[in-house]
């Protein structure tokens, strides 16, 4: 697994963890977690929801207190120099963090100021983001009037005005429409293109992850499954066998010694199949009248998803 | 280390400019107590001095602008809790510690604007007159809004909503406003009544505020108390209450402050 830590501190790297570990009460929400990621990787955290993702990136950013373990983000100790990390990465929050009294310009300004920016850096930095953005033309309107995309578009500008060797994005397309988030996506793919930066992303939204160069899958806080997209895809299977039928126990009894355990889904049990000269033939002969439907097909990251998100499933996951 | 705290003072600015109902009212409110208050109470006292109790008022009503002012930015502390706008300040380069201090200065810079306007106001009346010392305005208005807005601090980093802080404000302000000598002079006070008000740090704002405006009038009327103790007290209630404001805020903000104050 490539995301696992060395244990002396490399200058190469832009996020690093040993062990690092958050709990709230009694809730393991993060824990001992290993992260090596590389300057300029595009870094995708993937998971289901309260899986620990939001938690890994406070404590990245410096916003919430690791219970045990350690990290460094852009050479610096996150509980050291916190303010030296602030200083290095941007992070554009799961839901907005504009100020809605103030228009499109005055959050960018309030945002560089903040940040120890000149007033002409600002409003060189604005005017190129919001050119990017495709905000130009709102740049004198009050925040409240944007529609959802567009103040993502400027959260995510926000995030990238003092030019942070890190970026983090926790769900940057959360709640958005589809072509909202193919507009997010334009503008993140561009920003990389003009910037050299580390981009750390969280996301359930599979299709996107699959531009990342690495993915960790993450859940109840622990990474249970890292590597590059296509690589983590070929380890769960050649293919996804779906069998439509009324009596889902009897097949899983059928087929779960040669195939391991199903994921159920309604009226429908999928079956991970790891060789890939299975032969469906033989396998269709043998099935009964219970069965209504079979399929196969490539898996792709959204089948790893449900299996990682079944408690029943994802312990025994090899990947 | 100056433009971010610029930033938000600056924020605070357009805020209240911004809002013109709220700058009106913080005028009108005062105005309504001089005219009616001190209209009637100075009618009941029946002295001479109906214009005397007015003058009296002054002072104090001035505290109350500053109270009133510093309350509401400390308001928008909670507001940016609320709107995830204290998120991006102490995901800032700044040591915590320094949102809460920027965010009490932007308070009194706002609590001084508004009473500058306000006495203003007052002096176009001629409610302001005679013996009048300018340097003990100005002291005056600074070290009681910086009071007011660190007590507003305080109450901020304790209230998580903003229905809470409605409700501290309803059990702050008024008993802050009362319970000092804005209406009535402190020494002729009844014991308990005067007890608190001498606990009161609201007090000795208002009371360098009569050093400045109301020296010259008659002995209940007039300060109750030295200037140098005054504003020792501001100041000294300032210091503590921002010092334990930044404890309570981040666990950053207290280890930066103790780190600070080693050396």
């Amino acid at each position: 697994m490539q995301v696992h830590a060395l244990p002396q501190s490399d200058a190469s790297l832009a996020i690093q963890t040993t062990d690092l570990s958050k709990t709230y009460g009694g809730l393991q929400a993060v824990d001992r977690l290993q992260l090596a990621i590389p300057a300029g990787q595009f870094f995708g955290l993937l998971g289901p929801n309260g899986s620990g993702k939001t938690t890994t990136i406070h404590m990245l950013t410096t916003l919430a207190r690791p219970t045990a373990g350690q990290a460094n983000v852009a050479g610096h100790d996150i509980l050291r120099e916190s303010v030296a990390v602030r200083r290095e990465v941007g992070l554009v929050f799961q839901e907005s963090a504009l100020d809605r009294t103030l228009t499109v310009d005055e959050n960018l300004r309030f945002a560089g100021m903040l940040r120890n920016l000149s007033r002409a850096t600002i409003r060189q930095r604005s005017d190129e983001l919001l050119a990017l953005f495709n905000l130009r033309e709102r740049r004198h309107a009050k925040v409240a009037t944007l529609s959802g995309g567009m103040r993502r578009a400027l959260d995510i500008a926000r995030g990238v005005l003092h030019r942070p060797r890190v970026l983090f994005l926790d769900e940057p397309t959360l709640g958005l429409d589809v072509p909202s988030r193919r507009g997010i996506w334009r503008f993140i793919e561009q920003l990389r293109r003009e910037e050299v930066m580390t981009v750390f992303l969280t996301t359930h939204y599979l299709e996107e992850a699959e531009a990342c160069d690495q993915v960790a899958f993450l859940a109840s806080g622990r990474i249970i499954g890292a590597g590059t997209p296509e690589s983590l895809v070929r380890k769960f299977g050649s293919y996804v066998l779906e069998i439509d039928g009324t009596d889902l126990g009897q097949i899983a009894e059928l087929l779960s010694p040669r195939l391991g355990p199903c994921l159920k889904e309604g009226a429908t049990a999928s079956f991970r199949v790891l060789d890939e000269r299975f032969s469906f033939a033989e396998l269709q002969a043998e099935l009964t009248d219970s069965v209504r439907a079979v399929r196969w097909r490539r898996p792709n990251l959204n089948d790893m998803f449900l299996w990682v998100n079944d408690p029943a499933l994802n312990s025994g996951l090899d990947i | 280390m100056w433009r971010p705290v610029w930033a938000l003072i600056e924020r605070e600015i357009m805020r209240m400019v911004r809002q013109r109902g709220r700058l009106v009212s913080a005028l009108v409110r005062p105005l309504i107590w001089l005219l009616v208050i001190g209209g009637g109470f100075g009618a009941l006292l029946g002295d001479e001095a109906s214009g005397g109790y007015q003058r009296f008022l002054s002072p104090g009503l001035l505290g109350m602008v500053m109270l009133f002012a510093a309350m509401l930015v400390s308001l928008s502390v909670v507001y940016d809790k609320e709107f995830g706008i204290m998120r991006l300040l102490i995901i800032s380069p700044l040591p915590h510690y320094w949102v809460v201090i920027a965010k009490t200065v932007s308070g009194m810079v706002v609590a001084v604007v508004q009473a500058g306007a306000f006495a203003v106001l007052l002096a176009g009346m001629g409610y302001i007159a005679g013996n009048v010392s300018l340097p003990l305005l100005v002291l005056g208005l600074f070290a009681t809004a910086l009071a007011c807005a660190s007590l507003g601090m305080l109450i901020a980093v304790w209230s998580s909503t903003l229905d809470n802080f409605a409700v501290v404000m309803n059990f702050v302000i008024f008993p802050v406003f009362f319970l000092s000598g804005a209406l009535y002079p402190v020494q002729q006070l009844p014991d308990i009544l005067k007890i608190v008000a001498v606990v009161n740090p609201f007090t000795y704002g208002v009371d360098l505020l009569k050093h400045a405006l109301v020296s010259g009038l008659a002995p209940p009327l007039g300060p109750d108390f030295p200037v140098a103790l005054d504003i020792t007290v501001l100041l000294g209630f300032s210091i503590v209450a921002i010092f334990v404001a930044c404890l309570r805020f981040s666990h950053e903000s207290a280890a930066g402050l103790l780190d600070f104050l080693r050396g």
